[in-house]
C-alpha cells in the first residue's frame, strides 16, 4: 500500500477516501472470469467469421456502420480515440424453437416458444403462442416487437447498447435489466413486470414517459383508460403461460397494492391518452438532494425547526427515507425509527415502505436488547420481499444475530439457507464458518 | 465409419506450463492468433483491467463492458506492438486510453442529460454493509465531479500505485502535467470532503465494516 502521508493535501479523510474507493471492490471469481473469457472468445470468433464456423447458426449483423454513427458531439469532445478504440462489438444472435422469416416475423417451429440468444449474453424468450417480429439487429442493440402474447427479456447491462421493445403502441427502452412484457391487442391491455434494473416506457399515456424500478409492475388498459403501477412480489413475475398472466393481472392483492390509479380523462376511446406519470408519486425531493450533498444536519435542523410531527406527516416518501438516512448517519436512531414507521404508515404500497422494513431492523439492532426486534423486522422484510434489494443483507443479519444470541447450532439452518440463496453474498464467509462450527 | 476432420488450424504450441509463458511469448502467440494466448492474456490481464475500470467508473457492469473492449482492442491491435516484452504496458495504455474516453463520454452525457447521472448504480455483491455501500457511493459521487484527466491520474496514482512516469507514458502527458493533475485532484477532493462534514466524519471514523 502506498503511503499517503507527508503531503499537504493528504488529510486523514482523503487517505480514508482513497482506501475505501481502492478496496471497495471485490476480485472477480474464477467463474466470472471464465464467463468473461467466453464472451470475448465468441466475439473474437464472430470478428473472424468464416464459412467453417457456419456450423453454429450465428447470424452476424452489422458492425461497420457504428463508426459513422460516432460523429458530432463526441468528436468535438475528443472522443475520436474512443470511436477507434471502443467501437461497439458485433452483435450476433441464435434462435431456438423457431426462425426469422421475411419481414423479421418470428415463426415458432414447435409449441415451446422461441428463444433469441445474443452473443453478449442477452436473452429474449417468447412464450408459446406469442407473435412478434425481430425489427432490427445492429451493433448498438436490437429492436423487437410483440404483436400478441408475452415475452421475457434478460438484457446484459451495457453503456454502448440500446435495446427497444415494442408492444402494441408502447415502446420500452432498456439498458440492462430483466423484465416481462405482455400485450393483448384485443383487450388493448399492456403489462410490464420489472424484476431487475430500470426501463422507460413511452406510449399513449399523458405526462411523458414512465420510468419503472425493479419490483414494479405497470398495467395499462387503453380501453378503460387506466394506468396502474404496482409493487410486485418478485416470484410472481415469473409467469409460465399467457393465460396465467392475464388472469393474474386482474386479481387484486394486498401485496400488490396500487401506487397510483388515475381516472381516465376521457371515457374511453381506444388509444386515448391515459393520464399518468410516475413523477406525481414522488412529490418533492428536497431532502433527497440534501442527503446526496452530505447536508445531513440541514435536514435534521429543518425537521427540528418545523417540528418532527409535522415533518413526518407532510414529507414525501423519498424525503421521509432521506430523513431516516440522515438520522441514522447522525445516530439519531429514535428519529430514524419514527421516519421509517411514518414511511410504512403513510406509503404502505411504495417500494420505500419495503426498504423501511429492513432499515427498521438495522435501527433496532443499535438499541439495547434489539436483536429480537431486529430479527422480527428482517423476517417481515424477507417474507414480503424474498428477492428484494436487501434480502441478502436481511438474511445475513438475521443469521449473525441468531448466532450471537442462540449459538451456531441455532444459526446453522440460516447459514445453509443463506449459502443456497446467496452463495457469493457478503455473509457467505460467515455462513461457511457457521457450517463448519462444532 | 467416416473420420471427421478437425477445422482447427495448426498452430505452434508453447511447451510446458502456459501460465509460465513470458509476456513476450504471449504477445507472439497473440500475433499468431493462437487460442491459448487469448485465454492466457485474458486470465493474466483482465483482473487488473477490470479492477482499475471498476475503481475509475464505480460500476461493476460498466467495468465488465470496458474490460471486454480493452482486451478485444488489444487482440486487434497486437500487430502494432513493436516490443513483445512490453505487452503489459501495452495493455495498460489501451486500458487507460479507453478509460479516459469513457470518463469523457460519461461527463458529456451527464451535461447533456436532463436527468442527473446515477452514481455507482451497480455495486455488485460487495462484502460491505449498507452504510459502507452508501459511503462508497458518496465517494464515487465526489470522483464524478473531477475532470476526467484529474480523476484518472488520481486513480492511477493513488489506487493503482503507478508511478508518475508510468502515468505520463500511459496517458501521453508530461511529467509536470501529471503532477499538477494529481495535486489538483487531491486538493479538490480534500476540499469537497471537508465541506461535507458527514462524509468527513464517517471517513475519519473508519466506519466501513469489511
Amino acid at each position: 500500500m502506498k503511503t499517503t502521508s507527508g503531503k499537504p493535501e493528504d488529510t486523514r479523510a482523503l487517505a480514508a477516501f482513497t482506501e475505501l474507493t481502492r478496496d471497495g471492490i471485490e476480485r472477480r471469481t474464477t467463474e466470472e472470469l471464465d464467463q468473461g473469457l467466453n464472451v470475448l472468445l465468441a466475439r473474437v470468433a464472430a470478428g473472424r467469421s468464416s464459412p467453417r464456423r457456419g456450423i453454429v447458426r450465428w447470424s452476424l449483423m452489422g458492425g461497420v456502420v457504428a463508426v459513422c454513427a460516432l460523429v458530432g458531439l463526441q468528436v468535438s469532445t475528443g472522443s475520436h480515440k474512443h470511436s477507434q478504440v471502443l467501437e461497439p462489438s458485433v452483435l450476433a444472435y441464435q434462435i431456438e424453437g423457431g426462425s426469422v422469416i421475411e419481414g423479421g416475423y418470428l415463426r415458432e417451429s414447435g409449441h415451446a416458444g422461441i428463444k433469441l440468444l445474443f452473443n453478449e449474453g442477452s436473452q429474449f424468450v417468447f412464450l408459446p403462442g406469442t407473435r412478434g417480429r425481430l425489427r432490427s439487429v445492429a451493433p448498438k442493440g436490437a429492436r423487437v416487437a410483440i404483436e400478441h402474447g408475452k415475452a421475457s427479456f434478460q438484457v446484459t447491462p451495457s453503456t454502448d447498447r440500446r435495446w427497444l421493445v415494442e408492444a402494441g403502441p408502447f415502446l420500452i427502452t432498456v439498458k440492462g435489466t430483466v423484465f416481462t412484457v405482455a400485450w393483448d391487442p384485443s383487450s388493448e391491455r399492456f403489462e410490464l413486470s420489472l424484476r431487475h434494473g430500470r426501463v422507460e416506457v413511452s406510449g399513449p399515456v399523458s405526462g411523458g414517459d414512465i420510468v419503472l424500478r425493479a419490483g414494479q409492475q405497470l398495467v395499462v388498459n387503453l380501453a378503460k383508460a387506466e394506468t396502474l403501477i404496482m409493487e410486485e412480489k418478485p416470484e410472481e413475475t415469473v409467469v409460465e403461460s399467457v393465460g396465467a398472466a392475464t388472469s393474474r393481472a386482474i386479481i387484486p392483492s394486498a401485496l400488490r397494492a396500487p401506487l397510483m390509479r388515475d381516472k381516465p380523462a376521457l371515457p374511453s376511446p381506444s388509444g386515448a391518452p391515459v393520464p399518468a406519470t410516475v413523477a406525481k408519486l414522488e412529490g418533492e425531493h428536497r431532502w433527497t438532494d440534501e442527503l446526496a450533498s452530505g447536508h445531513w444536519d440541514h435536514i435534521l435542523e429543518e425537521v427540528e425547526r418545523t417540528g418532527i410531527k409535522a415533518a413526518l406527516d407532510k414529507a414525501s416518501s423519498e424525503d421521509l427515507f432521506a430523513l431516516a438516512d440522515a438520522a441514522r448517519y447522525r445516530r439519531r436512531m429514535d428519529l430514524a425509527r419514527e421516519a421509517l414507521l411514518a414511511e410504512r404508515r403513510r406509503f404502505p404500497g411504495s417500494p420505500r415502505a419495503l426498504d423501511a422494513l429492513f432499515l427498521l431492523g438495522r435501527v433496532a439492532e443499535s438499541g439495547e436488547r434489539g436483536a429480537t426486534r431486529a430479527i422480527a423486522w428482517y423476517d417481515d422484510y424477507l417474507s414480503r420481499a424474498p428477492a428484494g434489494a436487501y434480502a441478502a443483507e436481511a438474511l445475513g443479519r438475521k443469521m449473525t444475530l441468531t448466532s450471537e444470541s442462540g449459538g451456531s447450532e441455532e444459526a446453522r439452518p440460516l447459514a445453509e439457507e443463506y449459502l443456497r440463496r446467496f452463495p457469493k453474498g457478503s455473509y457467505a464467509g460467515s455462513a461457511r464458518a457457521l457450517q463448519r462450527a462444532p | 465409419m467416416p473420420t471427421r476432420r478437425s477445422h482447427v488450424p495448426l498452430s505452434l504450441v508453447v511447451g510446458g506450463n502456459r501460465r509460465a509463458a513470458s509476456d513476450g511469448d504471449l504477445a507472439r502467440g497473440l500475433t499468431a492468433g493462437e487460442a491459448w494466448a487469448i485465454a492466457e492474456t485474458w486470465h493474466r490481464f483482465a483482473p487488473m483491467v477490470l479492477a482499475m475500470a471498476e475503481r475509475a467508473l464505480g460500476s461493476k457492469s460498466e467495468a465488465d463492458d470496458l474490460g471486454q473492449e480493452v482486451l478485444y482492442c488489444v487482440f486487434r491491435k497486437i500487430g502494432t506492438l513493436r516490443e513483445p516484452d512490453s505487452l503489459r504496458s501495452f495493455v495498460y495504455s489501451v486500458a487507460v486510453r479507453a478509460l479516459k474516453s469513457e470518463l469523457r463520454r460519461k461527463r458529456l452525457s451527464g451535461w447533456l442529460s436532463f436527468h442527473p447521472p446515477d452514481a455507482l448504480v451497480d455495486l455488485g455483491s460487495r462484502t460491505m454493509d449498507v452504510e459502507s455501500r452508501d459511503l462508497l457511493r458518496k465517494c464515487h459521487t465526489l470522483l464524478d465531479r473531477l475532470a476526467p484527466r484529474d480523476r484518472l491520474v488520481f486513480i492511477l496514482r493513488r489506487m493503482e500505485s503507478m508511478t508518475v512516469e508510468e502515468i505520463a507514458a500511459a496517458m501521453d502527458l508530461s511529467l509536470s502535467t501529471v503532477k499538477r493533475s494529481m495535486i489538483h485532484a487531491s486538493s479538490r477532493l480534500s476540499r469537497w470532503i471537508d465541506a461535507d462534514p458527514g462524509l468527513a466524519g464517517l471517513l475519519e471514523e473508519g466506519r466501513c465494516r469489511r
